[in-house]
């Protein structure tokens, strides 16, 4: 069966009542969360993960992924109306969203936003239809060694291109790693790094850590800030979204000019935070008059929002394909998956093509409802951001630390919940990046298994991650990403020095 | 006093590489080297510990070079290391909020989940939001009982209960 058949039929999976109720909840969901400062997309998906359990694994991911869905529009919302970006991928649009928004168009700057957001989601999910099958054909091809070289590039690439300081991602990278190493050893069966703590024995959960992280990390942030929200007109005028759709083609350079950022970052691990804004700044370069971008440019809403989306879509991508997650969401969704007991990786497309390409398909229909969805509930959402946060904030404590307890029912979840919310916190405010730890912390283990097995076969020669073309290849891009971006980086603006002091 | 963000650099970068070297402890308990089945269960722990640790020496060492640089140099006003880490009104805020959320822990494993939840969001509207106390507790009850409802019936996962569900007939 070609492509399109298979998705056809994963088509005639996702629009059945069931999945469809499933999309429009998930969506809901998503806003709210999005909305809300302190819950986003990582940590609203954690939370939901426990409740996933009683419904059947294709259901579950098409809940999961229209809430994340759903989490990306809302984060939008909040950053034009409030200049409070509700997710940090949509930081970028807080820059001219909110100046517009201000200046009393503010249908017209959610509009913009929402529907490019809309169409750099259907670009992305365009690719991974179109690729699906390709990546996974390739990735039969793989063994352990080339599984691990794979893990490797996605630390590699964490590493090179993320915006912070490589030693600062490469802590947050390794600690992970040892988070995921606690507990019980999978291969040998030993007891790691307990320290006597029966606590620890089960291990420590991603999940318990992303809530903190992620969660009562960020209601710290926004608690030092002082709350002082100022909304602006939250009204949607029927007449102001056609007007706006109509002068949607103008721009269409730009969004495709971010949509295949987006698609780029969302593939390789740059996540949609970088994918918007990247696409933000290129938008500024190529635009004749640059001056006025800040001021309230619908180029300067258009491309960090379609670049976002399609980031954000294509990370499913690798995550599907070769079980390597490209953003903080999806190392939460893959983590599910685990606990589903779906191994996700190549084989996935051989022995549940229902459950990928119902996802598949079920991405075109719930972004679409999306669109339309956001475009009819933003007056009550933002009305959420009236509510005093001294009610909304204990109120979102109160979910957090049950969503932590519902993982496993462990009091002891409660106590890493509050130190890593301390960690995230301190973190954040150091420009150490989160998603790394995540990424860490799900892919530990595979990391791990795949290197013992590599070295089982090689009798301890590092020699087999370059014993073949395509694992040598994989090193290849993953070490040139690891050195690359920044060495050429250091060597730019050294040469600029000299340039500026003759 | 105010912590001053360098100071912060340094005490984080202290802190995670004193993760690094507890887990190095750890792994080197295990058996770091090969055992007859390939790798023992201490040696990928232990390399992973090993850059943790060289990676928080390079933060900690960037720290302290930059905080020099700046004691000689004129401050750049957007990027300051000497900048305060936490200015003390934000300190007492975040340390307040900290402190009830401890509370709100400590009284769920002693009282349950729902008791806590009521007392907590009772208090911070009493005493943050200015809203009178009564007004604040049915808040926080309104909000358990949504809880209960959520959870223990439709979903049907038990939360933390105290002793004071069963005088209400709640198990």
């Amino acid at each position: 069966m070609g492509n399109f058949d298979l998705l056809m039929h994963g088509f005639s999976i996702a629009i059945t009542p069931t999945h469809l109720m499933l999309m429009v909840a998930g969506v809901l969901m998503g806003l709210v969360v999005g909305v809300l400062p302190g819950l986003g997309a990582p940590n609203g998906v954690s939370l939901l993960i426990p409740l996933t359990f009683a419904l059947d694994p294709t259901s579950a991911i098409i809940l999961l992924s229209s809430m994340y869905w759903g989490a990306l529009f809302g984060g939008s919302t909040t950053s034009i109306l409030f200049n409070i970006p509700g997710e940090p991928s949509s930081v970028a649009t807080t820059f001219d969203g909110y100046p517009m928004a201000r200046n009393g168009e503010s249908t017209r700057a959610l509009t913009l936003a929402f529907v490019s957001s809309g169409v750099g989601a259907l670009m992305g999910i365009m690719v991974i239809t179109l690729l699906a099958g390709w990546a996974s054909q390739f990735a039969l091809k793989f063994g352990a060694p080339e599984y691990f070289a794979v893990y490797f590039l996605a630390f590699a690439a964490f590493i090179g291109m993320g915006s912070a300081s490589p030693a600062k991602t490469l802590v947050s990278l390794t600690t992970g790693l040892i988070l995921a190493s606690v507990g019980m050893d999978t291969v040998t069966g030993a007891i790691r790094l307990t320290y006597g703590f029966s606590d620890l024995l089960g291990g420590v959960s991603f999940l318990v850590v992303v809530i903190g992280l992620f969660g009562i990390g960020e209601l710290l942030s926004t608690v030092q800030e002082g709350l002082r929200f100022r909304g602006v007109n939250s009204k949607i005028d029927l007449r102001d979204v056609l007007k706006t759709l109509a002068e949607l083609p103008r721009y269409w350079a730009t969004t495709l000019r971010s949509g295949l950022i987006g698609i780029w970052m969302g593939i390789t691990p740059g996540g949609p935070t970088a994918a918007s804004f990247m696409s933000y700044g290129v938008a500024r370069q190529a635009s004749r008059k640059g001056a006025a971008f800040g001021t309230g440019r619908p180029e300067g809403i258009v491309a960090p929002e379609t670049a976002d989306h399609s980031a954000g879509t294509c990370a499913m991508l690798p995550m599907l394909a070769l079980g390597v997650p490209s953003s903080a969401t999806a190392a939460v969704m893959m983590g599910g998956l685990m606990i589903w007991g779906l191994t996700p990786g190549p084989m996935l497309f051989a022995t549940q093509p229902d459950f990928v390409w119902g996802l598949i398909a079920s991405m075109y229909v719930s972004n679409l409802l999306g669109v339309i969805l956001v475009l009819a509930t933003v007056p009550m959402f933002a009305a959420l951001l009236r509510i005093p946060f001294t009610i909304i904030g204990p109120m979102i404590v109160v979910i957090c630390f049950v969503g932590a307890y519902t993982v496993g029912s462990a009091t002891f979840d409660l106590w890493l919940v509050l130190a890593f919310g301390l960690v995230g916190y301190v973190f954040s405010k150091l420009d150490y990046p989160l998603a790394p730890l995540i990424l860490a912390m799900v892919l530990g283990h595979k990391a791990e298994n795949s290197f013992h097995q590599s070295m089982l076969l090689s009798d301890g020669s590092l020699g087999i991650f370059f014993a073949n073309p395509l694992v040598t290849g994989i090193m290849m891009v993953a070490l040139a990403l690891l050195i690359l971006p920044k060495t050429l980086g250091l060597a730019l603006s050294l040469r600029r020095r000299k340039e500026i002091a003759p | 006093m105010t912590v001053k963000r360098y100071q912060a650099e340094i005490g984080t970068a202290l802190v995670t590489g004193g993760l690094g070297v507890a887990a190095i402890i750890g792994a080197a308990e295990l058996g770091t080297g090969w055992g007859d089945h390939g790798p023992q269960a201490g040696y990928f722990p232990f390399w992973v510990a090993i850059v943790l640790v060289g990676a928080s020496l390079w933060n900690l060492g960037r720290a302290i070079v930059t905080h020099r640089q700046a004691l000689r140099t004129p401050p750049d006003p957007l990027d300051d290391p000497e900048d305060p880490f936490l200015p003390r009104d934000h300190l007492g805020r975040v340390a307040m909020f900290l402190a009830a959320m401890t509370a709100f822990v400590i009284g769920t494993l002693m009282l349950g989940l729902y008791v806590a939840a009521t007392l907590y969001i009772g208090w911070s509207a009493w005493r943050q939001g200015g809203f009178r106390p009564w007004i604040g507790l049915s808040l926080g009850a309104i909000f358990a009982v949504a809880l209960y409802v959520i959870f223990e019936v439709t979903f049907q996962i038990p939360l933390l209960k105290g002793p004071l569900e069963p005088l209400l007939g709640i198990y």
